[in-house]
């Protein structure tokens, strides 16, 4: 890295000076977006090898820290699609609420951030504060507010407590009533929308052409949902819907998290309600696993998480390969940013929401002529947000 | 599973040893049927890249790509085995699928595969990382 | 250098460092500064560039790639500068000892002043550690 490398102002508290995205503008427009990734490289498959399932299964855990439940999820679904291992019912139930309790914690999270992005402090204290009984229903639950633990190969680690269900029920409806006081603020706000309508726009066909998954595909009108194609655990037991919009914009990403975050806690009531009475084991206690392959997967916050798992027949597995929603979903950039003016460059990026362990969060700008310069992209785009807000609400 | 067994009649003859699951297909294939193949399930029934997982066998270099065919929940994964394990080279399917565009570029990085055709072979986990690891998932690593 | 410590513990200023961490330490942090633990008002802040740091906080299992990064950022801080090592990844490695990616030891990277352990560790846990260095700043 040399010297004429110009850091372009900080625009989140977790960054260091460097680049990994660099874009290419023509005065306030944006003509070309690149991007170098590698900053958060562990060697997890390498490490995979050396390790048995069920250490894997730890391992996995701590690849992210916000979709921390989603890849052993995926991974038990993977060591079990090798043998068809059934589950009891008891464990399906437990599985599936602890992933949606996990879906509750990211969307609101990331409501958070995109808030702060755009100059809404306000809604990034809230959601934040919102997101602390979500944590505190992990505690009781699994012991740990994140990396819970909680995955074994044919169930789950730890039951229930059903006397800790009444006060769960009464965290959720706390949980239910803000949610709804944020989506009516997000559907009614007019500064919002013109902020984020029609921004950073990414078409159906190129979606379906860049393979992107999750909230981003489902925004943009490609109704792809693991839970409803692949249902696995209880998700064929419960009733919910799926969110499917059509712009692609900015806008649309946000109504979609917003509207599955109500749907979760859909979810999670009614599986707390069926944990009051279910009873049985919770773990099928699986002594080999036979030489074959096998494919998992779980609909995480971001998308689908891909797992691979190859066993020859000894307690290791052979090849372990992930793939994370966001590897699939931040190339998908080219298209979206290109032709958006510089200040709606911020949002863009974050409403695909990257897991930051597969990105990092500087810039390098570059003009026509290929020469650095400084951009302070968050002070562009609060600048923007308070201009729409003087147009609306007058000054 | 319906596709499934259409597939097989389609293809037959061109795809060789076959592993099939309730869900999940794996078929071996050669390169010089990989274009069309892909073709098919990708524009033909609508398939969808999830990813391609490389793995260094005794046997050679194997590229395993994973099709998910999202409205029946199910995957086809076509194998492909290159023998040469001192100068691996496959042909490139980003001109069909522009999402294998880093999923490429990180089989190139960490076991050395050169995709023919595309748009840039260049490393994506490890460039400019100051101590090259070197295809550090291959056998013969020093680690 | 004993007045100058005990005006610094009054009101510390945070830079927050990231060596390839998996992140969950970085949200905890965050989580300081929202209403439930509230840092902001013992008057810890989270700035925006190193040059205004009195304290770094550094979490992660450092990578070769960003390892140079973060020794040419601690160069950077103004010192006397504190670093306070959060979570297992930088005290100990974690489970990613065995990587080809990662350094073997980080306190040759930069060296390291105080540890929090945990995986994550609580915001409990991040606040006595404050309190800790103010207590040590105090004399």
């Amino acid at each position: 890295m040399t010297g004429n490398k110009i850091p372009v102002g900080p625009f989140h508290p977790l960054l260091e000076e460097a680049e990994y995205f660099e874009l290419k503008v023509d005065g306030e427009t944006v003509v070309d977006i690149d991007m170098e990734i590698g900053w958060m490289h562990r060697g997890h498959e390498y490490i995979s090898e050396q390790k048995t399932f069920t250490q894997s299964i730890y391992l996995v855990e701590r690849i992210c820290g916000i979709c921390s439940t989603s890849h052993p999820l995926a991974c038990v679904h993977a060591i079990e699609d090798i043998d068809n291992i059934e589950i009891p019912l008891r464990a399906r139930y437990i599985r599936t609420l602890v992933g949606e309790l996990e879906r509750v914690h990211s969307h609101l999270l990331w409501l958070g951030l995109a808030g702060h992005f755009i100059g809404y402090d306000t809604l990034w204290m809230w959601a934040w504060k919102y997101r602390e009984p979500t944590l505190q229903m992990f505690e009781a639950i699994s012991g740990n507010r994140n990396h819970y633990g909680m995955m074994r190969v044919g169930g789950v680690a730890k039951d229930v407590d059903p006397a800790i269900i009444p006060d769960l029920l009464k965290i959720l409806d706390e949980i239910d009533r803000k949610m709804e006081m944020i989506a009516k603020a997000a559907k009614d706000d007019p500064v919002l929308k013109s902020r984020l309508v029609g921004v950073g726009v990414l078409k159906k066909e190129d979606a379906i052409a860049h393979c992107v998954v999750g909230p981003t595909a489902r925004a943009s009108g490609v109704a792809i949902d693991v839970r409803k194609d692949e249902p696995t655990d209880a998700y064929d037991l419960v009733n919910f819907n799926e969110i499917v919009l059509k712009n692609g914009d900015v806008y649309d990403k946000l109504v979609v998290r917003v509207l599955e975050t109500i749907e979760s806690n859909k979810i999670i009531r009614q599986c707390l309600e069926k944990l009051k009475t279910v009873g049985g084991p919770i773990l099928n206690n699986v002594k080999e696993i036979t030489p074959g392959e096998g494919i998992g997967r779980y609909e995480a916050p971001r998308g689908e998480v891909f797992h691979y798992i190859r066993s020859d027949g000894t307690n290791r597995p052979v090849r372990h390969k992930v793939r994370a929603p966001s590897y699939v979903n931040i190339p998908s950039f080219v298209a979206s940013c290109k032709g958006i003016p510089v200040a709606d460059v911020l949002i863009t990026l974050a409403a695909v929401d990257p897991c930051y362990c597969c990105t990092e969060r500087a810039l390098r700008v570059v003009d026509a002529h290929d020469r650095p310069f400084e951009l302070d992209l968050q002070r562009l785009s609060r600048t923007k947000t308070e201009q729409i807000r003087r147009e609306i609400y007058g000054k | 599973m319906d596709e499934f067994k259409q597939f097989r009649e389609l293809f037959g003859t061109k795809i060789g040893q076959v592993i099939q699951k309730p869900r999940r297909l794996f078929f071996v294939v050669k390169e010089e049927h990989l274009l069309e193949i892909v073709k098919y399930l990708f524009d033909g029934i609508g398939c969808r890249l999830s990813t391609a997982t490389a793995q260094e066998t005794y046997h050679g270099l194997e590229i395993l790509y994973h099709f998910s065919l999202d409205k029946a929940g199910i995957y086809f994964c076509p194998r492909i085995v290159i023998s040469d394990k001192q100068n691996p080279k496959v042909l490139s399917i980003t001109a069909l699928v522009p999402g294998a565009v880093w999923i490429e570029r990180e089989m190139f990085d960490l076991w050395g595969i050169e995709f023919v055709g595309h748009p840039r072979m260049e490393q994506l986990l490890t460039l400019n990382s100051p101590e090259n690891p070197n295809q550090p998932l291959r056998f013969g690593r020093q680690a | 250098m004993g007045w100058y410590q005990r005006r610094l513990a009054k009101s510390l200023w945070v830079f927050h460092v990231s060596g390839s961490p998996c992140n969950n330490c970085d949200i905890e942090i965050l989580d300081l500064l929202t209403p439930r633990y509230d840092v902001e008002r013992f008057g810890i802040k989270l700035v925006g560039s190193v040059r205004h740091a009195d304290v770094l906080l550094v979490t992660g299992v450092f990578n070769k790639k960003v390892a140079p990064r973060i020794r040419r950022i601690y160069e950077q801080a103004p010192k006397p500068i504190f670093v306070v090592a959060v979570g297992t990844c930088v005290s100990g490695g974690c489970c990613f000892k065995e990587s080809y990616n990662t350094v073997p030891v980080r306190e040759e990277v930069i060296p390291i002043d105080m540890y929090i352990p945990g995986c994550p560790p609580k915001p409990e846990a991040m606040i006595e550690a404050v309190a800790k260095l103010i207590g040590v700043l105090n004399g």
